[in-house]
């Protein structure tokens, strides 16, 4: 009895299950979970002539108030440096800017216990501004990949900026 | 004699001209207005997001290291929000959107005209989201450059 409904009913079956299994092939797309769509389109204009940015981020506050973006630049002729811009922190004794490990555990103190494991760029040359600190071509950029704004006096953390790649 | 002279003048004249275009060309940089990285974790989502400023004033939005998962309807829009959740549903949420057109791929670079006159103060993040769900893929709230 069974066998002879479905024969009777099959095309009923069919002419329903067909447009439903379509509408929803066609809503979900279910093949485009293994399907890549990929592209490469070149950058709408030509600017090798200026530095090309390598890698940014922006600053946040520690111990002090600090605001403002860090980018490292690739010079062509090949050096590399960092520029704060948009710049602002709180002036202070022996503040120096620095490269440390974004995993650094330090980074999420505001005071730093121990030592930084990091790389000196220099003393921070004004508080408020745009500034620029030259990078040693040997610093490691994919390891050290936060800018610190450091009191070492006080072993005070101003604020970190984590770089992502541009 | 003259003749040779007046063409030579003329010939100068070309090369300097032509190497003056050609400075004016490499000096013709996009301004880089505002960045982000992207966030998304449902349909993971990852990359940057730069709005480059034209010498003609003509902003342009920019993925690279870009990459989704593929999906049906999948646009690209800017928001009028510091930040979206995974999933969220900007029409249920009456969020109001700029439209910069269907993501030609959802893996590479690539780049979409921003309509004149828009609002890059109002409009502060990208989202990569699917019209056919109402559901956002993946986020970059911009910063100044």
């Amino acid at each position: 009895m069974n066998t002879s409904w479905i024969t009777r009913k099959k095309w009923i079956l069919i002419a329903l299950g067909v447009p439903i299994l379509i509408a929803l092939w066609w809503a979900f797309r279910p093949e485009k979970l293994w399907i890549n769509q990929k592209v490469d389109e070149p950058a709408p204009f030509a600017s090798t002539a200026d530095p090309q940015p390598l890698y940014t981020g922006t600053l946040e506050g520690k111990a002090h108030e600090t605001s403002g973006r860090a980018t490292i630049y690739k010079a062509p002729s090949g050096s590399e440096y960092l520029r704060l811009t948009d710049f602002k922190t709180s002036n202070g004794p022996d503040v120096h800017v620095l490269l440390a490990r974004g995993d650094d555990e330090n980074l999420h103190q505001e005071i730093v216990k121990g030592q930084i494991d990091s790389i000196e760029l220099g003393s921070l040359k004004g508080n408020q501004g745009d500034q620029n600190y030259d990078l040693q071509p040997s610093a490691d950029l994919g390891k050290y990949n936060a800018v610190v704004i450091y009191c070492e006096r006080f072993h005070a953390i101003f604020g970190v900026a984590r770089l992502d790649q541009f | 004699m003259v003749r040779i002279f007046k063409a030579g003048g003329k010939l100068a004249g070309l090369a300097l001209a032509l190497g003056f275009m050609t400075a004016q060309a490499q000096n013709d940089g996009a301004k880089t207005v505002e960045t982000g990285t992207f966030h998304g974790k449902v349909h993971s989502t990852s990359g940057r997001a730069t709005i480059y400023q034209e010498k003609d004033g003509k902003l342009v939005l920019r993925l690279t290291r870009f990459k989704t998962s593929n999906g049906p309807d999948v646009h690209v829009v800017l928001i009028a929000l510091k930040d979206a959740d995974d999933d969220a549903n900007f029409l249920k949420n009456g969020t109001d959107r700029v439209e910069l057109g269907a993501l030609k791929g959802n893996e590479g670079d690539q780049n979409y005209d921003i309509p004149a006159g828009t609002d890059l103060a109002k409009f502060q993040t990208v989202s990569i989201y699917c019209e056919r769900f109402n559901a956002n893929f993946g986020a970059a709230p911009l910063t100044k450059f």
